[in-house]
């Protein structure tokens, strides 16, 4: 079955490699805060691409609402909320701009657009995946970015309980992967980065782990390292 | 000694307040109405909701002497179900109970507002352990919270002898609880204020890691903790199957 599908931050890192490999077989639109030529990353020509800064909420989901409707979007068989940012501070002291930044883009807006699609997604008996991080319980290096994802994590847990048997709804939490994002939080893992997960083959465990509709799952290296990106169900 | 209280001008806050002023501290109130009660404490007016009001706030907080003890307990509420309660109300909880107290603490922190020493203490729910359908983007800001608090926990302690509580207190006898609850729950069987601002102080000048006032509330955590998606279908069971109406603070 051909599905339609919508991924926030979709622009780049994992959001993109996902949709790629989802834009063969299915109906992708991506978002992103970024201009459509400030992608550099590969992107499929088969995506739709809507601009949309999460970093206001509201206005963010009107847009993504519209590019629907302009599609001629009626349902959504999958919705991957994993557009996201974070910030990597000193001595645990955020900044109080970036603490609200962080919450709107992070956890404001991905609750807002779990309720604004649940007609779309409640009419296909869609799946919501919502992207968390292995950093959700809490982590000195980024802690409003932990709290952001932890607020996701309770959000699932009630949501999931609320939605079953109408929409599934399930939380997916990363480990590292190699992306920009560590590079953009400021945060320079140094060595490290060379042994993070690679976009394509985190893309290729959330995938699974979207067809199976666990959650919480945690797409770790321990995952990875027992077959997690070559073994599962495709959409 | 100086303490500030967020959300004391009702329920748990003004009885954390009395103690407080009772214990013999300068009592900081900040709170978006006047307080129920006549009362000692300092009043600072703020809506939460507002990010001037907020950026205000802070500036009259750290225009003075930094605090000893700092309790972020101010919190709102909407219930009933996820897709019938209106985008607005869902930002408006995240606002309230999570982005502001962070904002603040974060925004003390940076100007040394927070003493060394310190304690600090964050009012999260109980619905960390036992997840909350029909109260979703409210168990995320709770749980937001209790992330934060584990976050800089360490750091903190470790490098300014500043200690974290999270608060995770059971139902109480207030008249938040009494509006969110569904009807004909017993009222009875909660704990009234006056009791949980006790235990609640006791840990938090302890500098215990959490704080569960009460029987109820260790239970429910330590149920929650071995059996996570029992206990939030036994909530579903509880709540969300009752719930008659759809109310935001
Ligand atoms: N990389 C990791 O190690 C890791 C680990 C755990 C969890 N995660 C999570 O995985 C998700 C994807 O991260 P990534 O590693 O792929 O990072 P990334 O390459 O930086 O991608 C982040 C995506 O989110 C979008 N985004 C950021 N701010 C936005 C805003 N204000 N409005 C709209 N979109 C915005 C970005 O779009 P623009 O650039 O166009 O704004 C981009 O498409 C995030 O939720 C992240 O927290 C990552």
């Amino acid at each position: 079955m051909r599905r339609k599908i919508l991924i926030t931050g979709g622009s780049s890192g994992i959001g993109l490699a996902l949709a790629n490999r989802l834009s063969a077989r299915h109906d992708v639109m991506v978002t992103g805060s970024r201009d459509r030529s400030k992608i550099t990353e590969v992107f499929s020509p088969n995506l739709i691409y809507v601009q949309a800064s999460q970093s206001d909420p509201k206005a963010a989901v009107k847009i993504i609402a519209e590019a629907l409707l302009k599609a001629g979007w009626v349902k959504l068989d999958n919705v991957v909320l994993n557009a996201g940012t974070g910030f990597a501070v000193k001595n645990a002291i955020d900044d109080v701009e970036r603490v609200r930044q962080t919450i709107d883009i992070n956890s404001t807006a991905t609750i807002l657009l779990s309720r604004t699609l649940y007609p779309w997604l409640a009419k296909a008996e869609g799946t919501l995946t919502i992207v968390g991080s292995v950093a959700h319980k809490g982590q000195a290096l980024f802690p409003v970015y932990a709290a952001s994802k932890g607020a996701l994590h309770g959000f699932v847990r009630a949501l999931r309980s609320e939605w079953r048997g109408r929409v599934a709804v399930q939380i997916l939490h990363p480990g590292p992967t190699k992306t920009d994002m560590h590079a953009k939080a400021g945060h320079d893992a140094g060595r490290l980065h060379s042994i993070f997960i690679n976009p394509s083959s985190m893309a290729a465990m959330m995938e699974y782990a979207m067809s199976s509709k666990r959650s919480p799952l945690s797409l770790s290296f321990l995952k990875y390292y027992l077959g997690g990106s070559i073994m599962g169900k495709s959409l | 000694m100086r303490a500030l209280v967020t959300g004391g001008s009702a329920g748990l806050g003004q009885a954390l307040c009395a103690r407080l002023l009772a214990d013999g501290f300068h009592v900081t109130n900040l709170d978006r109405d006047l307080p129920d009660q006549a009362s000692t404490a300092e009043y600072v007016r703020c809506d939460l909701s507002s990010r001037d009001a907020v950026d205000k706030a802070l500036m009259t907080l750290t225009s003075s002497d930094g605090f000893d003890l700092v309790i972020f307990n101010a919190g709102i509420s909407a219930t009933g179900k996820f897709e019938e309660i209106s985008t607005s109300s869902h930002a408006r909880i995240i606002a309230v109970n999570a982005e502001a107290p962070i904002s603040l603490c974060a925004g003390l922190m940076k100007a040394g507002k927070i003493d060394n020493g310190a304690r600090v203490g964050f009012v999260s729910s109980l619905s960390h352990f036992t997840g909350y359908p029909g109260a979703a983007s409210y168990a995320a800001s709770k749980d937001a919270l209790a992330v934060y608090a584990k976050a800089v926990r360490k750091v903190w302690q470790k490098q300014l002898g500043i200690k974290v509580t999270v608060v995770f207190p059971g139902p109480l006898k207030t008249d938040h609880a009494a509006r969110h609850a569904p009807d004909g729950a017993d009222a009875e069987k909660r704990m009234a204020p006056n009791d949980a601002a006790k235990l609640i102080l006791r840990d938090i000048k302890r500098g215990k890691a959490h704080s569960m006032p009460g029987v109820a509330a260790r239970i429910f955590a330590f149920l929650g903790q071995i059996a996570p998606k029992v206990m939030t279908f036994a909530m579903k069971k509880l709540i969300y199957s009752k719930l008659d109406k759809t109310v935001a603070d």
